[in-house]
């Protein structure tokens, strides 16, 4: 793929698929690409050649947007905008995307808040505000809202303490028993949570552990 | 020592050769405290002899002629030169705005010069020169200044909200939608400086062509008309030629599948 370096190939035959209801862990050295692989499965790396197919159907068939709104990457950094959390709660439905569906409702929003561990944050907070820990779970409950077929998880718990990773790891856990594929990129010690484990190395991907 | 033309005292070699040496005072001051910007001043007040004393001349030329044509030509000219400063005045734009930017200004400098003198003052013949060429330059002058600010703005924040484009494209969001937020401001940015001017005109200053009228012997109160005229004209190009030029430029930065070409990721990074 093109670099600022001219041509510069970080991911070299990379063949793998996800399955519906597993956690995939990609771990591997820092700049082996793991973001890179990640922003390529989503559609969001310029300049990159390759086969993508979801249930069969290759991303070329479908607008990139409606790609990406099924296979949805979490960035690692949070992007928080300005508003309230409700506000960045239902970002989403205001991109042509989801153009007539229904946003969730404020119980649903209340409910999903629980889920995180973030009950205590008013809907009608200042989203600028909030922890960066906070903003990194309500980004992932901004993504998990829009139910799409794949996540994509940027280091999810960087930046959280103990108890918040646990949430952020349940919550992942009932995106995938509900038939939801991931892929996580991690660098924290192995929740147990991941069904596979590969490794990024200088462009290649290998399984590395098959846990149970 | 003083001679009038049409009621207006005249400036010859005397009075320019007198002006020139205040110019010559702040140099010598420059000189004497090391202050450096002996060149800069030397250069720019050649620069300003040479270029009003030609456009001058070639505005005399200009209006003997008296051809509609000619007028069209120039004022292209004025879009084609003011194109070529607002591209290199935007150094984080990506490559390949000039189009962009020359159909935004062409666009606001014919549509809004000819809306004010066929439909405002209804000038005759329609391309009378002491007229449209005047006011194309304001037109096209202005809003150069805010499509530069605008295009300056647009580039330089999504680059600072890099993250953010990431992420609204994640959700599925358009380059359009991405963009959105960057949009807004730089809009609100190309038209500060308009938007300012016109809340101190009159108060803090005399705006330069009711002071020129004024100066020529025209009735203040007439001199107001126009100002008002000119004010208004140039806050609309302003607007018009940001939006257009917004809009014709924005998804560069954006790939042909609508992902953001970050720093690394522009092959044809400048």
């Amino acid at each position: 793929m093109p670099g600022d370096a001219g041509e510069v190939r970080v991911l070299d035959g990379v063949c793998f698929s996800l399955a519906a209801g597993e956690i995939t862990d990609i771990v591997g050295p820092s700049g082996s690409g793991k973001t890179t692989l990640l922003r390529a499965l989503a559609r969001l790396l310029p300049g990159v050649s390759g086969e993508l197919l979801l249930d069969g159907v290759p991303a070329d068939r479908v607008l990139a947007s409606t790609w990406r709104s099924q296979v949805a990457l979490l960035p690692q950094k949070p992007a928080i905008v300005d508003g309230d959390v409700r506000a960045n709660l239902l970002l989403p439905w205001t991109l042509k995307v989801r153009h007539g569906q229904t946003p969730p409702d404020t119980e649903h929003l209340d409910d999903a808040l629980l889920g995180v561990a973030l009950a205590d944050i008013a809907l009608d907070r200042d989203a600028a505000r909030l922890s960066v820990g906070q903003q990194a779970r309500v980004a992932l409950l901004r993504v998990l809202l829009t139910r799409p077929r794949v996540l994509l998880l940027d280091e999810p718990d960087a930046a959280l303490d103990d108890a918040s990773s646990e949430a952020v790891a349940a919550l992942t856990r009932l995106f995938v028993e509900g038939g939801g594929a991931v892929a996580r990129v991690r660098h924290r010690r192995a929740d147990g949570l991941a069904g596979r484990r590969m490794c990024l190395q200088a462009g290649h991907l290998d399984a590395e552990v098959k846990a149970s | 020592m003083t001679d009038t033309v049409g009621g207006v005292i005249a400036i010859g070699p005397v009075q320019l050769a007198l002006a020139t040496l205040f110019v010559v005072f702040v140099g010598v001051v420059s000189i004497r405290l090391s202050l450096g910007i002996t060149k800069d001043l030397a250069w720019a007040t050649a620069r300003t002899y040479v270029q009003l004393l030609a456009l001058g001349y070639v505005l005399r030329w200009v209006f003997r002629i008296d051809s509609p044509w000619l007028v069209v030509g120039l004022i292209v000219l004025m879009v084609l030169v003011a194109t070529r400063i607002l591209v290199r005045r935007s150094p984080d734009a990506p490559p390949g705005i000039f189009s962009g930017a020359f159909i935004s200004m062409a666009l606001t400098g014919f549509i809004v010069t000819f809306a004010v003198t066929g439909v405002i003052v209804q000038v005759d013949p329609w391309y009378l020169p002491q007229y449209v060429i005047p006011l194309a330059g304001m037109v096209v002058g202005n809003s150069m200044n805010g499509i530069a600010l605008s295009l300056e703005r647009v580039f330089s924040d999504l680059d600072a909200h890099d993250g953010e484009v990431l992420a609204l494209l994640a959700l599925g969001a358009t380059p359009w939608e991405a963009a959105h937020g960057a949009i807004r401001g730089a809009l609100r940015a190309g038209l500060i400086p308009t938007i300012n001017s016109m809340a101190a005109a009159g108060i803090v200053f005399i705006p330069g062509m009711m002071s020129g009228q004024i100066l020529a012997g025209a009735d203040p109160v007439t001199a107001t008309g126009y100002q008002i005229v000119v004010m208004l004209m140039v806050a609309a190009a302003t607007a018009l030629g940001s939006v257009v030029a917004l809009l014709l430029t924005y998804r560069r930065r954006f790939s042909a599948d609508g992902v953001y070409l970050e720093k690394g990721y522009r092959p044809d990074a400048r």
